[in-house]
């Protein structure tokens, strides 16, 4: 039996960097710090958030955590084994149990593959099932994410675009995932249908007891949808909280930052909201020390020079900022 | 401050395709007063971007404006000619846009582009041209002015870029903004910094706002009144509490309930069962009625006008008009 409270996934000082091209011999001349030193675990069944803005990395993050790209250094270890020292093939099976949805729905389908061909084709490549096994399994996912069988074999082009998103879904469940990964699955989809597929992830975690790394911007949907929120700023993860305590409590000046800059509907922003000046800064050339420190409102001296540790302040509650020590 | 500034009366404006003539909007109404924020909220495809394109005239085919009348500044839009209409756009109304880097163009400086609406419109003289733009450009809160506006639209990030084109928009002190999802693509950090910029504008330029959005908190932030609008209608009218506190129509109802929120804790969102009707054969009667809980018999038969509930707040709804109430009692 697996106990909840063990990691399905546990990621260690991971590092992804791109290198930046340049000059007459094609040389490396920089490079892009996407990941730059990430620790935290996810536990089984949970649902834990990854929150940031455009470029903070969450992306670069995910699709390392799933191998789709090779780190740069560091490890992530699935149930105890360390993903980037199996075998092409050893990986390939295990990419059984981890699944991805992808954030637009019109890009991640293939336009010329049926709903019957795009939801069974996991099922051909890993040779689980044929024939009319193979249909009836088909069927049977194709209904538990609220499409009707008389839809498999229309094209991706005759859905809407929160059915194209169930279809995203149905593909992840043919292979009987344990870790799926979520990246902005629902920030293309208009309000009314948001809500539908938001229920939907919910449901089936509850069936299924999957675990979910969601990957989003949208503070509001986060909140609901997590158990624990991790936050990243250019790179690195600044705080780590059980999701009531984050919302409450947040010790990072960013994460502060971040929640009060919500607008939210039926009210307008008192004077105690925070607007940070300037810009995201750009990961090729981060700021030394504390990364967020020109941007914060309660800069000093030291964050400029000395990178924040990433510490457990409460317990859950990890931070990455100098003044909470 | 109650003045009107702009009224468009039972606007309608069709695409006609291939397919068949899509109503985008069919018979919509509002009104902004003078120095008034007006919010209009809606799904995609409900026909909000529409209304604002209606009102610059600059609707494309095969869209068409068929019906009704855009007052603004007690003069007929519709009754004018080309010409005019190019008086009258980025000089008394102005648009800026949801992706300002596709706004602007990618071969001028920011400050060149910002000069032409200036020498188009305004009486200023060639050498203060460029004074003009640079007190313009501080004013949005672009840093180092006299030398950013010499930069190219790339070398902006998209929350400055977007401070460029409130600058252009703002350059001819219009009468009326219209601010097509303003901060749709931009970081919340960042939406942060537009939403706040554009109310400190108010303040200083007492310029009215048509504000379209989707983001119920983003149009919260700035709107006097709100209009909610359903597959080419407006549902709903009201101000900030009435929309909020007191939402009449069920569509308004469900989609504040559908929404995750900061403040509420829920375990499960509601959802409005269907999708969005097409508008090329948009449905009988209420347009909302095979998605309502609370359809009866006169739904599918009849349009709901918008009628007047209490001190401003106006609702298209059987369940609120007194002829509906007194024949078909609800369930």
């Amino acid at each position: 039996m697996i106990r909840m409270s063990e990691p399905i996934l546990e990621i260690v000082n991971l590092r992804k960097y791109f290198p930046i091209m340049g000059g007459v011999l094609l040389r490396q001349v920089s490079a892009i710090h996407a990941v730059d030193g990430v620790s935290f675990d996810i536990k089984h069944g949970e649902t834990l958030g990854l929150v940031g803005e455009s470029g903070c990395g969450k992306t670069t993050l995910s699709r390392v955590v799933l191998r789709l790209i090779e780190p740069t250094s560091g490890t992530v270890r699935y149930m105890g084994r360390d993903l980037f020292e199996l075998s092409e093939k050893e990986m390939r099976k295990l990419r059984l149990e981890m699944a991805m949805i992808f954030q637009d729905p019109y890009a991640s389908l293939n336009p010329r593959m049926t709903l019957a061909d795009i939801v069974g084709e996991p099922l051909t490549i890993h040779g689980l099932a044929r024939g009319e096994e193979r249909k009836k399994r088909i069927i049977e996912v194709v209904k538990k994410v609220g499409l009707a069988p008389f839809h498999m074999y229309r094209y991706p082009h005759e859905f809407s675009g929160g059915e194209k998103q169930r279809i995203g879904i149905a593909r992840t469940l043919t292979s009987n995932p344990k870790l799926l990964v979520a990246d902005e699955p629902v920030s293309s989809l208009d309000v009314s249908v948001r809500a539908q597929i938001l229920n939907l992830l919910k449901d089936l975690q509850e069936e299924f007891r999957f675990t979910y790394l969601y990957i989003s911007h949208d503070l509001s949907t986060v909140k609901h949808m997590c158990d624990r929120v991790a936050v990243m700023y250019v790179g690195k993860v600044v705080e780590l909280a059980p999701v009531k305590d984050l919302y409450i409590n947040p010790l990072h000046p960013y994460t502060e930052a971040l929640i009060s800059a919500i607008p939210v509907p039926g009210r307008r922003a008192g004077e105690n909201r925070i607007i940070l000046k300037g810009a995201v800064p750009t990961p090729i050339d981060p700021p030394p020390g504390c990364r967020f420190n020109p941007r914060c409102p309660y800069s000093e001296p030291i964050c400029a020079k000395e990178d924040p540790k990433f510490i457990e302040v409460r317990k859950g509650h990890f931070v990455a900022c100098h003044l909470r020590k | 401050m109650s003045e009107s500034l702009l009224r468009v009366n039972d606007l309608k404006t069709y695409f006609f395709t291939a397919e068949g003539v899509v109503k985008a909007v069919d018979n919509v109404n509002i009104e902004i007063k003078k120095e008034e924020v007006l919010g209009l909220v809606g799904e995609s495809g409900c026909g909000k971007s529409t209304v604002a394109l209606s009102v610059m005239r600059l609707v494309r085919d095969p869209g068409k404006i068929v019906g009704g009348e855009i007052w603004f500044n007690g003069e007929d839009l519709l009754k004018k000619g080309e010409g005019e209409m190019r008086k009258i756009r980025g000089a008394e109304i102005s648009i800026i846009f949801q992706n300002p880097m596709s706004s602007l163009n990618p071969v001028f400086t920011v400050g060149s582009q910002i000069a032409e609406a200036i020498k188009l419109h305004q009486n200023v003289e060639k050498d203060k041209i460029k004074g003009k733009v640079a007190e313009i450009l501080g004013k949005v809160g672009i840093p180092d002015p006299p030398k950013r506006m010499e930069d190219y639209p790339h070398e902006y990030s998209g929350g400055m870029a977007q401070r460029a084109m409130i600058a252009m928009a703002l350059s001819c002190n219009p009468k009326l903004l219209i601010a097509d999802e303003p901060t749709t693509n931009l970081d919340v950090t960042i939406q942060a910094q537009i939403l706040e910029l554009m109310k400190d504008l108010r303040k200083d330029f007492g310029a009215s706002i048509l504000l379209i959005g989707h983001d119920l908190g983003v149009i919260s932030e700035l709107s006097d009144k709100i209009a909610v609008m359903y597959a080419g209608k407006v549902v709903e009218y009201s101000d900030l509490t009435g929309i909020f506190q007191k939402p009449m129509h069920p569509y308004t109802q469900a989609l504040l309930e559908s929404i995750p929120r900061l403040d509420v804790e829920t375990d499960r969102l509601r959802i409005i069962p269907g999708r969005v009707p097409r508008l090329i054969n948009p449905p009988s009667g209420c347009r909302f009625h095979s998605r309502c809980e609370h359809t009866m018999k006169v739904c599918t038969e009849k349009e709901p006008l918008l009628t007047e509930v209490g001190q401003d707040h106006m609702v298209a709804c059987h369940l609120h008009t007194s002829d509906s109430k007194s024949s078909n009692r609800r369930r």
